[in-house]
């Protein structure tokens, strides 16, 4: 079963370093992104596994079997490496139709004709563009063109999926539609599919690990769930959630034992770890990461702000609060419209919020905050 | 809309009326000449009272296409052999310039090959420079005894008398040809390698298709529609070169369609040679048909092609040392080593004798001495050398400025309008001039200017006439680069001007030249270029008061005056090479970016 595995794999270009010592092992059946900024190495890493790029060092296992080594020097060709890749611009070929596209890999595989014709129509049926199949691609939407792609990259039945931000190229309302298109196949092919995207929302919603990369160096990989609450450090607190997460910096002091009491412009607060402890130096800078969700609004809340903008977007409404010379986010469910510089009461919720380290970025503690 | 509002409101905008203008002027100086030269060939003309019988001058004639086509030997020797002669060696030179071109461009782009720049760099030397320089060179190599006079380099050297088949008619033509043009085939294949996307041919690796299928199937046939369009633009400049056949042919008789036309045009029968030149237009006329025709169909990729993010290069393995090796050597071979040769002849006295004490400097410094030459004085001291220099240089600038202007003008106005029937009528005449063979165009010129018409007063002689010549023809070059320029440019950054009220004339001078500066230099640079090395075009228009260098080398060939022609020949590659030099590190222009690569 096919279980990929990196050991300390590096890539430098001249002096610039890709990707830094990356080890991360990949379950079968997982759907990983990697996710983080452009510039971050992920496309890197991906098209490492694949075999399109070679390591400056390192080792890479697929399924048990060594494809990549620079100590022994082992480098096993992509076509070898039993693995399906979808292209950012889907790479489809222009001079062949649809069907040629398709049926290219599995001519290499030596399938007679016939079985070849019903895997191509069988194809384009599940992927429903059996209307075009004459077509070449330049007479295709983008949208049905990254479905002949998708279609491509299935047609051998590979155990492992590798895409390039395949939805990047797709319009809003495409893009979301081909999320649980996406979602779904991976549920029926029954693959391991790695999916490179520095879409936050898209790592969110359809992976069940998520490795972020900052800089070529590996910040957290984890379920997207517990990236998304108890992120590593600020770089992935701050990349992951919309809207971004709410920082408030200050000094913290610890007091009866386990707690800790900072003061935000104005703002008196108090932090109580729900698991495990913490403890600081004197006068240590801290930053408190506090999600939008977390930010309630209400007239028994005791702090006190005036509302700076009011998004209502239908289902939900972020509100932007001032108080003092802090900006808050807040997220309210349902469309309410409040005034602007009106003057609203907001307290803090639930046992999510973090404080991290300002000088090394490291999450400190996870636990609940209160206005004193 | 009344019809006087809407002529206005379409010469408000101002590349209505470069389009319209462009229009008028370019079909009175490409299409009307096209109808005078098919005027030309069923006229008699003054020469030809004596062989066409009982007629007098003007009169109307079917003896030139009757003689031309159907009058058995005669009609063989004056057309259909040469027609084969160049049909046959522009095909092989083709193939050459194609596999060396494309090859090269392969292993520039796509592979792991060692000294990229200095490969890039110096391969496009044998195009920048003239095309008979290469032609020279071989002369002065492998010339043997049968023009009378001394053996060149390789027989002083080895002592073996070199095969008249080796050193001239087709061999040499189509070695000369191959390599002048393969740098040509370099650019256009480079460009369409750099932008196919890696992606495609990654996609197929994953698929499990072999080295060889991945190239039978993916690549070549995703570069073969620009592959055959670079292969007939080739063919088409093959077709009209007329240097190296004169230079290596003329020896051994053999004869091609544009040294014919150099014969009849300048000797008894023009009539013979306007037919010629018609044949050549029509044909070159069916190669752009043939490649619009090929670029038109539906398979084009041109539509598909995403940026080409993550190259990966092929691993030469074991041959990467030898391939780079070889190929630095090969491209000096091709690109420096007759530089040197035309040195070492030019500072011998004697021919054929390369010992120390035959090196001379009398024909670069020597006062003229009656045994000598003619009584010729070395080329630096020459006053005729130095008039024919300032002739160049001046021709070259003011072509260039004539040609590169119009040619942005073009480009803005044709890509402004682009998909309306005037922006494409005035593409395709602006590069009709490509396709006809430049002896054939200088004649109808001739033919056309030689006389008062409507109302330009007689050119003949003159500089004026030059410089019409050499804009007009090298208009394609710096129309395409125009056309590059503004096609990379978004139309937002004009209307960001036009919305706050800058003129025209400053938009196009503080806005969209500056930005795309090193494009549209490009479209100067080609011109001046060309026009530094042309002869063919020339050659039938120059009288002595306004002889350029090119000439007067082609001069001094046709005389025997080994030496001068190779001293003017080093100077005009010299200049040629700094001028490119100077531009390309100051400006950023190239010959490649003018192309379109």
């Amino acid at each position: 079963m096919p279980e990929i595995i990196l050991k300390n794999v590096s890539k430098r270009f001249g002096k610039f370093v890709a990707v830094d010592d990356l080890s991360m092992v990949i379950g079968d059946g997982d759907f990983v992104t990697l996710l983080g900024p452009s510039g971050c190495g992920k496309t890197t890493t991906l098209r490492m596994i694949a075999g399109l790029e070679t390591p400056t060092e390192g080792e890479i296992l697929i399924d048990g079997k060594t494809v990549f080594s620079s100590e022994r020097g082992v480098d096993v060709s992509p076509d070898k490496r039993d693995v399906g890749f979808l292209f950012q611009n889907y790479a489809l070929w222009p001079h062949m139709t649809v069907e040629q596209n398709i049926s290219f890999g599995l001519e290499n595989l030596k399938w007679d004709k016939e079985r070849i014709r019903s895997r191509v129509a069988e194809l384009l049926a599940t992927l429903k563009i059996d209307q075009f199949g004459k077509r070449y691609p330049s007479e295709l939407s983008g949208g049905q063109q990254q479905r002949v792609a998708i279609a491509r990259t299935l047609a051998t039945g590979p155990k492992v999926l590798f895409m390039d931000e395949p939805l990047s190229n797709l319009d809003a309302k495409l893009r979301t539609e081909m999320r649980s298109e996406l979602k779904r196949l991976h549920a029926e092919t029954d693959s391991t599919f790695v999916y490179v995207t520095h879409d936050q929302l898209e790592a969110m919603t359809l992976s069940t690990r998520t490795c972020l990369m900052k800089e070529g160096v590996l910040q957290q990989y984890a379920p997207p769930l517990e990236v998304y609450h108890n992120p590593a450090n600020l770089f992935v607190a701050d990349f992951v959630g919309s809207p971004t997460m709410n920082f408030l910096e200050g000094v913290g002091r610890g007091v009866n034992l386990d707690e800790i009491k900072m003061s935000v412009s104005g703002l008196d607060l108090l932090f109580s770890p729900v698991s495990g402890s913490i403890t600081l130096r004197d006068d240590q800078p801290i930053v408190m990461g506090i999600r939008p969700e977390f930010v309630r609004i209400g007239e028994t809340g005791k702090g006190r702000a005036r509302v700076y903008a009011a998004l209502p977007s239908g289902m939900e409404t972020v509100v932007k609060l001032r108080s003092g010379d802090q900006l808050l986010t807040s997220v309210v469910f349902g469309s309410i419209d409040y005034e602007a510089d009106g003057e609203v009461g907001f307290g803090f919720d639930g046992e999510g919020c973090v404080v991290f380290d300002k000088e090394t970025g490291a999450n400190l503690a996870i636990g609940k905050l209160a206005i004193i | 809309m009344t019809l006087g509002n809407r002529v206005r409101f379409f010469f408000r905008k101002p590349h209505n009326v470069i389009l319209t203008i462009l229009a008028v002027s370019l079909a009175f100086l490409t299409l009307l000449p096209l109808l005078s030269l098919l005027k030309d060939t069923v006229v008699v003309h003054p020469s030809e009272i004596m062989s066409v019988k009982g007629s007098k001058m003007g009169d109307l004639t079917f003896f030139h296409w009757k003689k031309v086509f159907s009058d058995g030997e005669t009609s063989m020797n004056l057309f259909y052999k040469p027609l084969w002669n160049t049909i046959r060696v522009s095909l092989w030179s083709c193939l050459i310039a194609i596999g060396l071109g494309g090859g090269v461009a392969w292993l520039v782009t796509r592979s792991d090959m060692r000294w990229k720049p200095f490969v890039s760099t110096v391969f496009i030397f044998p195009y920048i420079m003239p095309s008979w320089t290469l032609a020279m060179a071989w002369l002065n190599f492998f010339r043997n005894r049968l023009i009378g006079g001394a053996p060149g380099l390789f027989t002083a050297l080895t002592g073996i008398e070199t095969a008249d088949w080796f050193a001239y008619g087709a061999f040499p033509i189509v070695v000369v040809l191959g390599l002048h043009y393969a740098p040509f085939a370099y650019i256009l294949i480079g460009g369409i390698l750099r932008n196919m996307d890696a992606n495609l041919e990654e996609a197929a690796v994953i698929l499990k298709a072999g080295r060889l299928k991945i190239l039978s199937r993916i690549t070549l046939p995703i570069v073969m529609p620009a592959v055959l369009s670079t292969f007939l633009l080739v063919f088409s400049s093959c077709m009209s070169a007329f240097a190296v056949p004169a230079f290596l042919g003329t020896p051994v008789r053999f004869q091609v369609l544009t040294t014919q036309l150099y014969r009849t045009l300048n000797g008894l029968n023009p009539g013979y040679g306007y037919i010629m030149a018609l044949v050549m237009i029509v044909i070159g006329t069916g190669i752009l048909m043939i490649n619009q025709w090929i670029i038109g169909k539906r398979k084009s990729f041109t539509t598909v092609t995403g940026k080409s993010s993550n190259i990966s290069f092929a691993r030469l393995k074991a041959m990467r040392a030898p391939i780079s090796i070889a190929l630095v050597a090969f491209v000096s071979l091709i690109a420096i080593l007759p530089l040197v040769t035309f040195a070492i002849e030019s500072f011998i006295m004697a021919p054929g004798d390369y010992s120390l004490k035959n090196l001379t400097l009398q024909f670069w410094v020597g006062k003229g001495s009656e045994d000598i030459g003619g009584g010729e004085p070395g080329i630096l001291l020459n006053k005729y050398i130095y008039l024919g220099l300032w002739n160049s240089v001046k021709l070259s600038v003011v072509v260039a400025f004539v040609a590169g202007t119009v040619g942005a003008l073009t480009g803005y106005a044709v890509v402004k309008a682009r998909g309306t029937k005037l922006a494409s009528l005035v593409n395709n005449l602006a590069f009709f001039p490509y396709l006809m063979p430049s002896m054939a165009f200088a004649a109808i010129y001739l033919s056309m200017f030689a006389k008062r018409n409507l109302f330009i007063p007689s050119l003949y002689g003159s500089f004026a006439l030059l410089v019409l010549v050499g804009a007009v023809k090298y208009l394609p070059f710096a129309s395409r680069a125009g056309m590059n320029a503004m096609l990379q440019l978004s139309n937002e950054i004009e209307e960001a001007g036009l919305i706050v009220g800058i003129p025209w004339w400053k938009r196009m001078t503080r806005i969209i030249f500056p930005i795309q500066k090193s494009s549209f230099l490009s479209g100067y640079l080609l011109p001046f270029i060309s026009c530094m090395r042309e002869l063919a075009l020339f050659v039938l228009l120059i009288v002595p008061a306004n002889r350029v260098l090119t000439t007067m080398l082609f001069q001094y060939n046709e005389k025997g005056w080994n030496q001068y022609a190779n001293a003017i020949n080093l100077l005009i590659v010299l200049i040629v090479l700094v001028f490119n030099t100077v531009i390309n590190k100051a400006t950023g222009a190239s010959i490649d970016k003018g192309i379109g690569g």
